[in-house]
């Protein structure tokens, strides 16, 4: 006996729902995807911004540091710690730098000649 | 009838309809066309930003790379008198010590201004300037101090609208101005002042903004300005509705471009000494100004060069124009008896004298085209070298004639004298060598005693230093090289030779008659140093005014190398007036003594002579 749709065993279909699903989960998906990517670039921003900054302060911190390095390698300012110091620092006496002549390295005996050798102006040595 | 009066109705609705359409339209055509422009940029001015990036000006560095001129950056304090209510005393208290601006001055700044503008509405001033060159950290403190600035009763409890007035007092009535600025710091103060000169603010309109420029005045600030500057740079950007910028929205972002490094030849250490003794110098003889100029001869680098009286860079207005001068190439003098080695060298580079030839002083008169030369001391007849020894005018001068005027002349100008030596410093003369056609009859005895032409005192130095190297003038060098901020070579500089002014022969007899000078015999005995032999000319030349020579002023200079044969230092030491003492070889040459123990100490440069010093002289060489 034939069975009208009334009586038909309750098959569902589950193609539309599942399309319908989808179609909702990519709706909805790709408003809070583009809603996230925007506070993606809002924070990324929001963090360049501080490293920016920090940057800045850093920078202004080393140039702050090396300006006060040259004050304190100024000759002005090392003359005056020193005689503030008392320490009796004077310069050596030419006589007592003793300046040691560079050894000049003599070539083997069966070494073939360099071209320093052939030179119209051999370097000085010392 | 009813139909017809619906009718009706529905038409003046209608056009009513079309009117408010109509009204709509014209609206709609009125901002999109007619006003478009305006509005446009209105709309760009509410969400757009155009920032100026502004480029760190080049710092100026000695040989050794320690930093004679730097830059920082810096704000521009500002006010706004209409948010500040009857609050200027109050803020003036808080701001002066920080700002350390007088009280009272703040506090006439802060009050408003009124003003009516061509449409007849009244407007206050909504921009005063407090104080500019301030640095980060005190604006930082300036910040924290106005928000907590006590006002002596609890705001909370206030209503809505006086609530809002002292929040935007303590938030925005005092703020920072968006352009930067940059203020110059020379960290040794006077030293190589004249070298460095100074730096000034100009305005300039980039359109979108007013931008305060740091540019150069004077020295190499003026001389590289266009290499110490950089480019500047900008960004276009978004705002929220408080003008904050929104990063992710940032257009063009141009990253401004630094200014170069400029590294000098000068040596920081070695202008600290020349500088000491010079003032020391200046004490002692009270001249009217004192300058020192240390040149390797080999290759022409200055290493020092100092003017007394100088100024300090960090506020240059501080002193007179006077101070400001750099002498050493803005001032011409007559170079006196340093000149005659100009002639002497001349004259056995053309083989007219030799050092053993003898001359007839004449014990001290000669009389020449009818005048009288005179010498310090009357001599008989002596050899050139001790005509160089001696410094003897008349000696000279028979030289002088032997040359004869047109070689004289030429030497003279191939000496470099009569024009620029090409330093990079802007204010540099020629000084002034008559043409031959000009001269008197007396011009042939006068100008190789240093009379009768002018120069400057680096022309002189320079040409000492020819002869030191051997006869080939240098190109004074003051720059090394340029750098980027990174310290990456971005253009070196090498020695320049001029030209070859004697043969190497005539340069070697003239050191050797230059030797004689510093002999216990010579003019400047004072110069002599304990480990090297020194050679040099001591100069005195009177100084000419109005009306002739002025009896009692005298321009005293020493100018010497060492070690004399194989020269390292170049050294001019100039005194203008001194007040104690006249002779080169009295005053300039114990200041060339002093610096060049603790120059050559600090070069290291080896000794050449070989005999033991005397006990006194290990003395002298210990004084701190």
């Amino acid at each position: 006996m034939a069975r009208n749709r009334r009586h038909q065993a309750a098959s569902v279909r589950f193609g539309p729902a599942v399309a319908a699903f989808l179609i909702c989960l990519l709706l909805g998906g790709s408003g809070v995807g583009y809603v996230w990517q925007k506070n993606q670039i809002k924070e990324l921003g929001d963090a360049r911004k501080k490293r920016e900054q920090r940057l800045a302060e850093l920078q202004r911190n080393n140039e702050k540091l090396r300006r006060q390095l040259a004050l304190l390698r100024s000759p002005a300012f090392i003359d005056r710690r020193v005689r503030e110091l008392n320490l009796g620092l004077v310069p050596p006496l030419p006589s007592q730098v003793l300046s040691l002549p560079e050894p000049v390295a003599a070539p083997a005996p069966d070494a073939p000649p360099s071209a320093a050798q052939f030179a119209d102006h051999p370097p000085r040595a010392g | 009838m009813a139909q017809k009066i619906q009718f009706r109705r529905c038409l003046i609705l209608a056009l009513l309809l079309c009117l408010g359409f109509v009204g709509l339209g014209y609206r709609l055509v009125d901002l999109q066309v007619l006003r478009h422009e305006e509005l446009a940029a209105k709309a760009r001015w509410n969400h757009k930003l155009t920032s100026f990036r502004e480029p760190r000006r080049g710092d100026i560095l000695d040989a050794q790379g320690n930093p004679l001129a730097t830059s920082v950056f810096v704000k521009t304090i500002c006010a706004d008198p209409s948010l500040v209510g009857g609050w200027q005393r109050k803020i003036a208290q808080t701001l002066a010590p920080l700002l350390q601006v007088p009280e009272t001055e703040l506090e006439q700044r802060l009050q408003p201004r009124l003003r009516r503008e061509a449409s007849g509405t009244v407007i206050t001033n909504r921009y005063v300037v407090l104080k500019r060159k301030v640095s980060v950290e005190t604006w930082q403190q300036i910040q924290q101090a106005m928000a907590e600035l006590d006002f002596g009763f609890d705001i909370k409890q206030l209503p809505r609208a006086q609530r809002t007035f002292y929040y935007l007092l303590r938030r925005k009535a005092v703020f920072a101005d968006s352009v930067g600025d940059q203020l110059r710091i020379y960290p040794n103060k006077s030293l190589a002042a004249h070298v460095l000169g100074y730096v000034g603010t100009e305005e300039r309109d980039l359109g979108y903004t007013k931008l305060l420029d740091t540019v150069g005045r004077d020295g190499i600030e003026l001389a590289l300005n266009s290499k110490l500057r950089g480019v500047p740079g900008w960004r276009v950007t978004e705002t929220d509705s408080r003008r904050r910028e929104v990063v992710a929205l940032r257009g063009q972002d141009v990253t401004p471009r630094d200014g170069l490094n400029v590294v000098l030849t000068l040596d920081s250490m070695l202008q600290h000494h020349l500088e000491t003794a010079l003032a020391e110098a200046m004490q002692k003889h009270e001249p009217i100004s004192i300058t020192g100029i240390v040149v390797r001869p080999r290759s022409g680098e200055i290493l020092a060069m100092a003017t007394l009286p100088n100024f300090d860079p960090n506020c240059p207005g501080a002193v007179s124009a006077d101070a400001r001068r750099n002498r050493i190439i803005t001032d011409i003098m007559e170079p006196g008896s340093t000149f005659k080695i100009v002639v002497v060298s001349g004259a056995l580079n053309d083989g007219v004298v030799r050092l053993q030839d003898q001359f007839d002083c004449e014990n001290g008169r000669f009389a020449f085209a009818g005048r009288i030369l005179h010498d310090h001391h009357p001599y008989g007849v002596i050899p050139v070298e001790r005509i160089i020894a001696k410094s003897s005018n008349i000696g000279s001068a028979k030289i002088g004639i032997k040359l004869g005027e047109a070689r004289l002349h030429e030497y003279i100008r191939a000496f470099g004298f009569g024009e620029k030596t090409g330093l990079p410093l802007l204010g540099e003369v020629s000084g002034y060598v008559p043409p031959v056609k000009n001269w008197y009859k007396v011009s042939i005895a006068q100008i190789p005693m240093g009379h009768g032409l002018t120069a400057t005192r680096l022309q002189m130095v320079m040409a000492m230093a020819a002869i030191a190297n051997g006869g080939v003038l240098m190109r004074p060098m003051l720059v090394n090289r340029l750098e980027d901020r990174q310290g990456n070579l971005v253009a070196q500089y090498a020695p320049q030779a001029v030209r070859r002014v004697v043969s190497e022969a005539a340069a070697r007899e003239m050191i050797k008659a230059l030797r004689a000078v510093t002999l216990p015999d010579g003019t400047a005995a004072q110069a002599a140093l304990e480990y090297y032999d020194v050679a040099g000319k001591t100069g005195t030349a009177q100084k000419a005014g109005r009306g002739g020579y002025m009896p009692g002023k005298y321009f005293s200079s020493f100018i010497g190398f060492f070690p004399a044969d194989n020269p390292e230092l170049c050294i001019s030491i100039v005194l203008d007036e001194p007040q104690h003492g006249y002779y080169g070889g009295q005053v300039a040459a114990p200041v060339f003594r002093q610096f060049a123990e603790l120059a050559a100490n600090h070069l290291n440069i080896r000794p050449d002579k070989t005999e033991e010093p005397t006990p006194s002289a290990q003395m002298a060489a210990h004084r701190p």
